[in-house]
This record gives structure tokens, C-alpha cells and sequence, in this order.
């Protein structure tokens, strides 16, 4: 019983961290709670309803595609929209809800509302002790994995990695020692729609493709978020386990609204006592 | 000068209802005046630059527990709306203290994360509030024991609810208070070393918000008779928001202007509703980029131009 909760947990938890660091580094770097962050996620998961579902293509071609379709998207988007904004935070926050309903409502008109399934490209489970796990479950874990590790060396090994933590930390700073803020912009953004677009991607066969499905992942990201830090990354994957695990227990013992409605609460308590999340840095 | 020209156009628009007579407009006409208050209520918070997206909860707590009290305790539906923005206030003014010493991004996630808790507790608690399926039968509105059966008379009630709220914060706009709201947002360091105490100023504010929002949501649940959770979730906010970004958060006018025009869309796009998502949404995209301040801004204003 314990072992199933604990690997429920984590195959959860790994999908929550990779939209959670998408959401994070947006955030992170730009200073924008990207209220959109859902919908590039059903951007992922349409693109290998299509090519996956409807002209077979190969299972993880389908989910590369879809990343790129929504990080493509994402750097457009960037370029086009946000950047005009300036620094207004509010104005912000509200054009990327504005996104985030044009991007629904295209996904209405092409697909409509109906909720579409994508076959399963694996079946099966397997045995860890005690625990009985689902192999599709297992293989999206282990490409959640995989797609984080790459992340962190992409963070920490290469120059435009090292250039948008410094953006993160100090943007004039950072501009002054020759780093173009405004192409670390577009890359983030784009980096944070391709985790997005991957996450959906690889979660298409798990939960049924529609024009709403986004809103769940996006909102389990903000909580998972708000929990480890807004802008930190550690956080977001300590978060993204915590939570996993935490709905594990609760919708196992409860039931799922009661599971939601306590994590929301542990959002509210942990803004009012400590607004910077669990490995947040200090808000400016 | 131009806004009063303004003032009499919307003036004049109140009575379009009656010159076309048509059952439908009044029930649009009538929503617009439910809406008007909500988006003046998000307005307020907007002013003192906290974008809260509680607003449509604070509706919900009014509406829920208006219908409640005169369904399960008898009390007249007037005398009911009273005592559920009353309670909508109470909220605000306990949760107040706490939720309005966070700012900026913070403040949003948490009353989005209120919101949604307060949306839960709506679909949960179904021996209550009726769940997903709805709490159905609310009695029709009366006053002085002259039962409201008409949409017109509800118009009417409405016309009158939504005026004062005008009238409410346009004056609170011109008085001193409206000029600490605003020092609040401008500047709150100077304004609290000129005195004022802010954060008391922010929770009346919010409280104050939570009223009309309250008031809003009585009227509305005796007006349609039925209440679902989703209403009050965060699309409602949504809608609000796209109000005041068209109408322009500078002025009170705006959210009148905001909800006059937008209000009626979803019906006037009722046979394309796959088209209604998308309009909003480039609506809300063109406005940001272009017309930053709203209609309003759009008024040339002769003391503003003298500046």
C-alpha cells in the first residue's frame, strides 16, 4: 500500500515538475506569471493527437514535435506580444490570459469540444514490490526525468544557460557584461512553452486531448510553483515531488476535490507565511 | 464636459430596452446592470494596484448565502441581500488583514488560490449549495410584499442598484479617500509619511469591494433563480478583467462603458459561440498593445489636456 502511494507520487510528481519549471522559468526570468502555460501544454499534446494519432507517426518524434510547436509558438508570442508591454506586471499577467484564451479557443475550432483520446504506444505493467505500475506511466516518468536532466545542463553547461540565470538574478547587471537581455527573453520563454509542450505531449495518451485540458496541469504547476518558489528551480522539482506525493496520500484517503482543495490551501497558508516559497529567494 | 455627454448617451441607452420591448434585450440589459457593480468592484482594488482575482468568490459568498437565508430561513429576499453582501464584507475585512500585506504577483496568486477554494467548497458541499447540479428554486425578488415577476421590474431594480454603486465611487473618486487610493498605488511610502494609514485604507477598500460584489451576487441569484459554482469561478474574473482593460481601470466610467459593450457579446455571437472565446481573447490582445488605458482614455478631457 505505502510503496503504491509513494510511486503514484512520484510518477505524478515528476510530469508536475516539468510543467512547473517551464511556468518557473518564465516567471524567473520575466517577471511573468504566465497564466497561458496550459494551453502550450495542450499545444504539445494536440500536435501528437495529429501526427502520433492521425498519421502515425513515431511516439516520441510526435512529442520532440510538439515541444518545438509550442516553444516556436512561445518565442512569437514573446517577440510579438509581450514584448510591447514593457515592464508593466499587471499588464503582463492579463495579456497572457488574453493568450491563453485565444489559444483555447483556436483549439475549440479546429477540434471542438469534444475530448479525444490518443492510442497508448505502451501497455502493460510491471512490479515493484508491491506496487503495481502501469509501463505508459513509467515511460513518462522516465522521459520527464531525462527531459529535467537535460534542462539542468542546459542551465548550468552552456553560455546561453549561465546567461539567463544571470538575467534572472540582475538584468542590468547582466546587460552590462554584454548579455542581450531581450534574446534571453525570447529563449526562456520559448524554453519554458517547449517544457510545457513536452509535458502535454507525453501526457496525450495518459488523460484524454481537448481544448480545456490545460487548465488542470496549470493549475497543479502554479501550486507546485507557489510552493517550492516562484523563480526557483530546486523548488520547483522539490514542489513538483512534494505535491505528487501529497495527492498521493490525500486521494487515497480522501477523495480528488478534497485532495484540491487542500493543496490550495496549502498555497494560501504558504504565500501569507512565507511568500518566497520553500527555496525561494527573497522577494525584491 | 465630455464625460457628462457620456454620461447622457449611457443615460439614454437604459431606455433602449423599453423602445424595443423585447424580453431578451431586458435580460441583458439586466445582466449588464449586474455587472456593472462587479467590474466597479474590481475597478476599486485595480485603483489601490492590487488586481484581485477574488472578486467573482466575494459574488458567490453574497449570492449562495442570500438565497440560503431566505430559502432555508424565510427571511425576505431584500432584507436576505443586505445580510449576504453584508457577509461577503465580513469575509473581506477578516481575510483583509492578512491577504493585503502581500503585493503585486503574490496578491494575484493568492486570492486566484481564495478563489478557488472558496469555488471547491461550492461543488463540495453539496447538501448546502447543491453541488455541480446547482441550487435551484430561489424564490422570485419582492418588495414591500409586491412580488417582481417581470424582467423589466428587475431592470428596473437593477437600473436603480447600479446607479448608486456608480454614484458610490464616483463620488468616493472625486473625495479626498479616492486620492489616497490612489497614493496607494502611486506611492505608498510618501503616503504613509503624510499620514495615511495604508493599510487600514486597503482593507476598506477591499472590503468595500467585497460589498458591492456581494450585493451583486443577491441580486443576481433572485433575478436568474439558480445558482451553479462556475459563474463564480475564475472565468468570471476573467470576464471582469477584459471589463475594465476595454472600459479603462483610470476612470469609474470605464467599467460602465466596459461592461455596456462587452456584456452583450456573448449573445450577440450566440449562433458563432466557438467565435465568442476568440473575439474576447483578441479583444483583450488588441486593447493591451493599443488603447493601454481603456475607452476612456479616448476622451478628450479639457482639465485633463490643461495639465
Amino acid at each position: 500500500m505505502l510503496e503504491q502511494i509513494v510511486a503514484n507520487g512520484i510518477l505524478v510528481g515528476l510530469i508536475y515538475v516539468v510543467m512547473a519549471l517551464g511556468f518557473s522559468l518564465i516567471f524567473g526570468i520575466m517577471r511573468i506569471v504566465n497564466f497561458a502555460h496550459g494551453e502550450f501544454y495542450m499545444v504539445g499534446a494536440v500536435v501528437v493527437l495529429f501526427l502520433f494519432g492521425g498519421m502515425g507517426w513515431p511516439f516520441f518524434l510526435s512529442v520532440i514535435a510538439g515541444g518545438i510547436t509550442s516553444a516556436i509558438l512561445g518565442m512569437i508570442v514573446e517577440r510579438v506580444l509581450f514584448r510591447p508591454l514593457g515592464s508593466n506586471e499587471n499588464a503582463r499577467m492579463i495579456m497572457s490570459l488574453a493568450i491563453g484564451i485565444v489559444l483555447q479557443s483556436i483549439a475549440l475550432l479546429i477540434m471542438g469540444p469534444s475530448e479525444q483520446t490518443v492510442a497508448r504506444p505502451f501497455s502493460g505493467t510491471w512490479d515493484l514490490g508491491s506496487a503495481v505500475i502501469p509501463t505508459d506511466r513509467t515511460v513518462v516518468a522516465v522521459s520527464a526525468l531525462i527531459v529535467l536532466v537535460m534542462f539542468y545542463l542546459f542551465l548550468k553547461r552552456t553560455r546561453m544557460g549561465v546567461a539567463m540565470q544571470a538575467v534572472a538574478q540582475d538584468p542590468e547587471t547582466s546587460s552590462l557584461v554584454g548579455v542581450e537581455s531581450n534574446r534571453v527573453y525570447v529563449l526562456a520563454f520559448g524554453m519554458g512553452c517547449l517544457l510545457a509542450g513536452l509535458a502535454g505531449g507525453l501526457m496525450a495518451p495518459v488523460y484524454t486531448v481537448g481544448p480545456y485540458m490545460g487548465e488542470t496541469p496549470m493549475l497543479k504547476a502554479f501550486v507546485v510553483v507557489i510552493l517550492g518558489g516562484l523563480g526557483s528551480i530546486p523548488g520547483a522539482v522539490l514542489g513538483g515531488l512534494l505535491i505528487g506525493l501529497t495527492e498521493s496520500v490525500l486521494s487515497t484517503l480522501l477523495d480528488s476535490t478534497a485532495a484540491l482543495i487542500v493543496s490550495f490551501g496549502i498555497v494560501l497558508l504558504i504565500v501569507i507565511t512565507r511568500p518566497s516559497g520553500l527555496l525561494g529567494r527573497t522577494v525584491r | 464636459m465630455k464625460t457628462t455627454l457620456g454620461l447622457v448617451v449611457i443615460a439614454l441607452l437604459a431606455l433602449l430596452p423599453w423602445l424595443l420591448g423585447n424580453h431578451y434585450v431586458f435580460h441583458i440589459a439586466t445582466m449588464i446592470t449586474i455587472m456593472i457593480p462587479m467590474a466597479l468592484s474590481l475597478n476599486l482594488m485595480m485603483k489601490i494596484g492590487q488586481l484581485s482575482i477574488a472578486q467573482p468568490a466575494f459574488m458567490g459568498i453574497g449570492a449562495y448565502g442570500s438565497a440560503l437565508l431566505t430559502m432555508r430561513l424565510g427571511v425576505p429576499p431584500m432584507l436576505s441581500i443586505v445580510c449576504g453582501s453584508i457577509l461577503s464584507a465580513i469575509a473581506a475585512a477578516t481575510l483583509g488583514p492578512i491577504f493585503l500585506r502581500i503585493k503585486g504577483v503574490y496578491f494575484v496568486l493568492l486570492t486566484y488560490a481564495f478563489g478557488q477554494i472558496v469555488n471547491l467548497i461550492f461543488q463540495e458541499w453539496t447538501s448546502l449549495f447543491g453541488g455541480n447540479n446547482g441550487l435551484y428554486d430561489i424564490p422570485k425578488l419582492s418588495i414591500f410584499s409586491m412580488r417582481l415577476a417581470e424582467v423589466s421590474h428587475y431592470y428596473v431594480v437593477g437600473l436603480i442598484f447600479t446607479t448608486l454603486c456608480y454614484i458610490c465611487m464616483r463620488m468616493l473618486e472625486k473625495s479626498d479617500i479616492g486620492a489616497i487610493f490612489e497614493s496607494l498605488n502611486e506611492d505608498e511610502i510618501l503616503s504613509r509619511s503624510l499620514g495615511s494609514n495604508a493599510m487600514m485604507w486597503r482593507i476598506g477598500a477591499f472590503t468595500l469591494s467585497a460589498l458591492m460584489a456581494g450585493a451583486a451576487g443577491g441580486f443576481y441569484a433572485f433575478y436568474i433563480g439558480f445558482l451553479s459554482p462556475d459563474t463564480f469561478g475564475f472565468n468570471g474574473s476573467i470576464d471582469l478583467i477584459v471589463i475594465n482593460a476595454i472600459g479603462g481601470v483610470g476612470s469609474v466610467l470605464g467599467p460602465v462603458l466596459g461592461a455596456i459593450l462587452v456584456v452583450p457579446l456573448p449573445e450577440l455571437l450566440r449562433d458563432a459561440h466557438e467565435y465568442q472565446l476568440l473575439v474576447y481573447g483578441l479583444c483583450l490582445i488588441v486593447f493591451l498593445l493599443f488603447v493601454r488605458d481603456g475607452l476612456t482614455s479616448l476622451i478628450p478631457n479639457r482639465r485633463r489636456a490643461a495639465q
